[in-house]
């Protein structure tokens, strides 16, 4: 394991680069520099080695001119042009430390020091650029006075201390509007804003503090901040950094890059602030709530670092050594197998661990527990898309890379909400929207894109939960019955194509006779199908709220149908682009989690493929798949399954039908989990691993992308043991002996020897070149950032009927609404990670959104305890009247298992995958009893917030 | 479960239908889910649709698979 031991933070070159073709020759300070033309003269000057002073510009921004710090003198020029705003040219001589421009600096830095305090504790700490700059620019004596303290500045204000994560101190502050056009050209959420003119100018987040204001704690505006003004509470807490390390968030299927800033070696490391990363292919600079602040979760005192066993599960818990756990388990499984069949016991991966430590789980089940009683997480959110892509396309994952959207003209939005769910995505996303993309908004809920600062949608279709293959069908039928389809690309990439056009094409696919079902206007429909066929570059993006259906893959194979018929596949701007829910569930998918496929999603009775594992592994594996998580729930209750290890996923808390998931964890005779806290799952087990943090791994993620990332560990395990050690010691616990690796890199290369998509990569080439795509080929390949660019992976193209068959799931007297759900942005998945921080601060518990027609029929006001009860199991939470949600549809989040929202979400599935269709419950509503009131109220003790 | 799979396709013709059905069904359940289901067939279960049950007719002529998966 490798620990970086230099805080060496990043270089600031000022501007952005420019992308060009041309380049063009300058010569700075006798230093002579080639760059792309377009290259402003700071950005040149930084990259040749010479430092210009400079306070309101940053490379992560379009040039500004403000601050006049970065003032140069040209050759043959008049006058000191400001070097962020001047474009390098051919020949172009530059100056900039010349008498007049040294005099010009100083002047103005005495101006900005004249309101800036003696005891500004950012310059003290290292945190604030105008003491160093001072120094530069030989300001030391201001003519001007400058004030001792911040109480002594102009206009003294209070510091906000409102955010829980950072401060915002207006006496450092200079005005240079840095986090103004960070919050607008960055996040897009336009919080912020310059209050007042000349001297009484000051930063405001809306004439609020920070906490009541439109401020989503991305963060972009820290980062941006030259001084103190905004800046980390943790840095004034503890101080600044020593050492950083590169790594890749724990949250959503973004996978943004960060610098973990880190003080300490060895055990006593501490994490000190996350930075984005500007060289992170994802997220080029940005972060969200979660990534940049909310790690604090990893050295919550909720974490276990012991190994703990227990007869029962009625038993309390006994801390043992790693031995006695492993051979507990392992003991155990190999008698279950004995007593009741080598089928009997199985395992679940997550998409929260790495590539590294999935793949030896699936190593584990398919060679020492010789079944293929192995899935994950993704069952439970992306399998459709894994089965409706490969199906028409060929493989398993989204067409593009996310620099792709740059180039779209229009963006179908379905079922998903990136602000919340994927914000660092949704950044990119408004950027190109308020560049003038067009954007439909397919979705119940009427989420933030549809109509935001400077971005409003061209259409919001509202959807009906269960109907999406109705809508989608639609549009194509539009598309096609008007001659706006790509006949030529479809004859030349596709096949099926003439009994598809003429099912597509059928009245009974029109927006008119499916209107009933969608809810939706045919106009509006119609209007929305011609706009994507017509308006350009055309990409969809889609999230749960497709996947998570009875037709979750028959829809994803619907749009996958649409991008076709339409040519919008195979190049830049386009695409089916499915906003994977955690970060490596793209990976758990590749890595051979799912009972069907090995890595690189070869089925299990690909001779070729099980030949490979079979020669390397040693043992003859099962041609048969094995059990579905579902599955695995039934079979438990059938007695045909007696123990399962888990690794890392809450299926008591974020799986359906909670009592049924109970039940058959009740059932098991040996229930093992890994992870970091004792999860609601944990209580039905008998053995507890503690696992590692992603602070702790070494390892790769792979994002919605395709983008494998490294995560490198920024401290080691704080469990004694990295995650793949601990299953390998298991594995040969049960005798087989042949699960042994030096590390996690001899993994990947494991992967790499057996999956041609992944054949290219190795930890080493990652380190070198940052991040790569996959499929990568070979190590001559830098990767893939768009699929099926000239054919598809399977040659032609499938277009597939795709039939509407409505859900089982239907409204009823008894149950008259719609349950929905999905997440919001402070808060994620179950909560195991976010509720262990601040976060807790915005989203303390799950609301449940009902439209005012539906609340004022049932007395509902917001802020009311409602009981929400479906078939199976009803639950208690507040209420929030609130006209984002259509008449007859209900929403809420699962975050808390204090409210146990599945608990009311029923069995039904996916027909092709089982993923369950958490997007339609039929519920009713009502104003909670006073005995409900008093047992919410027992439950929710205040929650343990720590950063 | 094996009824949902037998409505997505219904619409082909039967034959093709209850091979796509059957295909499907060893392509992604566990041995002992076609033997469940197997016996569900034999016990005449009524609640079982006729699609479905002429696919589990036709499992054991599937048993050596070529390709990944059968198409709806």
């Amino acid at each position: 394991m490798t620990l970086q031991s230099i805080w060496d933070p990043e270089v600031d070159f000022g501007t952005p680069a420019v992308q060009a073709v041309d380049t063009v020759s300058v010569t700075i300070d006798g230093h002579q520099v080639d760059v792309p033309a377009g290259t402003s003269v700071l950005r040149a000057a930084t990259e040749a080695g010479v430092t210009i002073p400079k306070l309101c510009a940053t490379d992560s921004l379009k040039a500004f001119g403000s601050c006049r710090m970065c003032l140069v003198e040209v050759d043959g020029a008049r006058g000191v042009p400001a070097s962020c705003t001047t474009p390098c040219s051919d020949g172009m001589v530059v100056s900039t430390q010349t008498d007049t421009v040294r005099d010009l600096r100083r002047n103005v830095m005495e101006l900005y020091l004249s309101d800036h305090p003696e005891d500004c504790d950012g310059c003290a700490r290292g945190n604030c650029e105008i003491q160093a700059l001072a120094v530069q620019v030989d300001a030391a004596e201001v003519r001007y006075g400058r004030p001792e303290t911040r109480a002594d500045v102009a206009h003294p204000q209070p510091i906000d201390l409102s955010n829980p994560y950072f401060a915002f101190d207006d006496s450092a502050c200079i005005v240079c509007s840095r986090c103004v056009r960070a919050c607008a050209d960055i996040q897009g959420t336009f919080a912020l804003t310059v209050e007042g003119r000349g001297f009484d100018s000051k930063i405001s987040a809306g004439g609020t503090d920070f906490m009541s204001s439109e401020c989503v704690s991305c963060g972009a505006c820290v980062q941006a901040c030259p001084t103190s003004a905004l800046q980390e509470k943790s840095i004034v807490s503890l101080g600044m950094p020593t050492r950083s390390v590169e790594t890749t968030c724990a949250y959503c299927g973004v996978g943004c890059s960060f610098r973990a800033e880190v003080q300490g070696d060895g055990d006593d490391s501490r994490v000190v602030r996350m930075i984005p990363s500007k060289n992170g292919g994802a997220n080029e600079g940005h972060s969200c709530v979660k990534g940049r602040f909310a790690y604090g979760y990893a050295a919550h005192k909720d974490r276990q670092l012991s190994p703990m066993v227990r007869d029962t599960i009625d038993d309390e818990w006994r801390k043992v050594s790693w031995d006695e756990a492993i051979a507990k388990a392992a003991d155990g499984f190999k008698a279950l197998q004995a007593e009741h069949g080598v089928g009997a016991i199985g395992g679940i991966s997550s998409s929260r661990c790495t590539n590294e430590e999935v793949y030896v789980v699936q190593k584990m089940v398919r060679a020492a527990f010789g079944n293929n009683n192995i899935d994950t997480c993704a069952r439970v959110c992306h399998s459709p898309t894994g089965y409706g892509l490969k199906q028409t396309l060929g493989t398993s994952a989204g067409t593009q890379d996310f620099r792709s959207v740059e180039a779209t003209d229009v963006i179908l939005l379905i079922g998903a909400n990136p602000t919340d769910a994927h914000p660092v995505f949704a950044s990119r996303m408004k950027r190109r929207l308020r560049a003038g993309a067009q954007l439909i908004v397919a979705d119940p809920r009427r989420i933030d894109l549809v109509r935001s600062p400077h971005v409003e949608a061209a259409f919001h279709l509202p959807v009906l939960p269960g109907s999406n293959v109705a809508f989608v069908n639609a549009m194509t039928h539009v598309i096609v019955t008007e001659g706006l389809h790509d006949l030529e690309f479809v004859r030349e990439r596709c096949e099926d194509a003439e009994d598809y056009l003429a099912f597509i094409a059928d009245p009974s696919n029109s927006p008119e006779a499916t209107a009933e079902a969608t809810g939706i206007d045919p106009d509006q429909l119609r209007a929305a199908a011609r706009l994507y066929a017509t308006g350009g570059n055309a990409a969809i993006y889609y999230g749960l709220g497709v996947t998570e259906h009875s037709q979750g893959s028959t829809m994803v194979m619907g749009m996958a149908n649409l991008a076709m018929v339409t040519g919008n596949l195979g190049h830049n701007g386009v695409g089916v682009n499915p906003l994977r829910g955690q970060n490596n569930v793209q990976g758990s998918n590749d890595m051979g989690s799912f009972p069907h496929e090995f890595p690189g999603n070869r089925h299990i009775s690909d001779e070729g493929a099980r030949d490979i594992y079979q020669q390397l592994w040693g043992r003859t594996l099962d041609p048969d798949p094995g059990l579905r998580i579902p599955n695995m729930f039934d079979a438990a209750l059938g007695g045909t399954f007696r123990g399962l290890y888990i690794q890392g996923e809450d299926i008591a808390q974020s799986d359906p039908n909670t009592q049924h998931v109970e039940a058959a964890l009740r059932a098991m005779d040996l229930v093992v989990v890994q992870d970091l806290f004792l999860n609601e799952t944990a209580r039905f087990a008998h053995v507890f691993l503690p696992g590692t943090s992603f602070l702790e791994k070494d390892g790769t993620f792979t994002n919605a992308e395709r983008r494998i990332n490294r995560v490198r560990p920024v401290f080691a395990s704080k469990v004694g043991m990295d995650e793949w050690e601990i299953t390998c010691a298991i594995g040969r616990a049960m005798g087989y002996e042949d699960m042994s690796y030096g590390s996690a890199s001899e993994i990947m290369d494991e992967v790499a020897a057996t999956t041609p998509t992944f054949a290219g990569v190795s930890f080493a080439r990652l380190d070198e070149v940052g991040s790569m795509q996959w499929p990568v080929f070979d190590t001559t390949s830098t990767g893939t950032p768009i699929m099926h660019v000239g054919g598809f992976v399977r040659g032609k193209g499938k277009l597939i009927e795709t039939v509407y068959v409505p859900t089982t799931e239907r409204s009823t007297r008894k149950y008259p609404l719609i349950l929905t759900t999905g997440r919001i942005l402070s808060q994620y998945n179950v909560g195991a990670q976010t509720r262990r921080t601040a976060n807790n601060t915005w989203h303390p518990e799950d609301i449940l959104e009902i439209h005012p027609a539906d609340a004022e029929m049932r007395g509902i006001s917001t802020g009311d305890l409602v009981d929400l009860s479906s078939r199976v199991g009803s639950t208690t939470l507040r209420a929030s009247v609130s006209e984002r949600m259509p008449a007859g549809v209900v929403y809420t989040t699962f975050h808390h298992p204090v409210t146990g929202a599945n608990v009311v979400t029923t069995e039904n599935s996916d027909w092709a995958t089982n993923c369950p269709e958490y997007k339609v419950t039929a519920v009713e509503v009502g104003v909670a009893n006073a005995r409900g009131d008093a047992a919410i109220a027992e439950t929710r003790a205040p929650a343990d917030m720590h950063a | 479960m094996g009824n949902d799979i037998a409505r997505q396709f219904a619409h082909l013709p039967t034959e093709v239908a209850a091979q796509a059905v059957a295909r499907h069904i060893e392509t992604f359940w566990d041995p002992r889910m076609r033997r469940a289901l197997e016996a569900l067939v034999a016990e005449h279960d009524d609640s079982l649709d006729p699609l479905l049950v002429d696919a589990v007719g036709r499992l054991a002529k599937h048993a050596a698979r070529s390709t990944p998966d059968a198409q709806p």
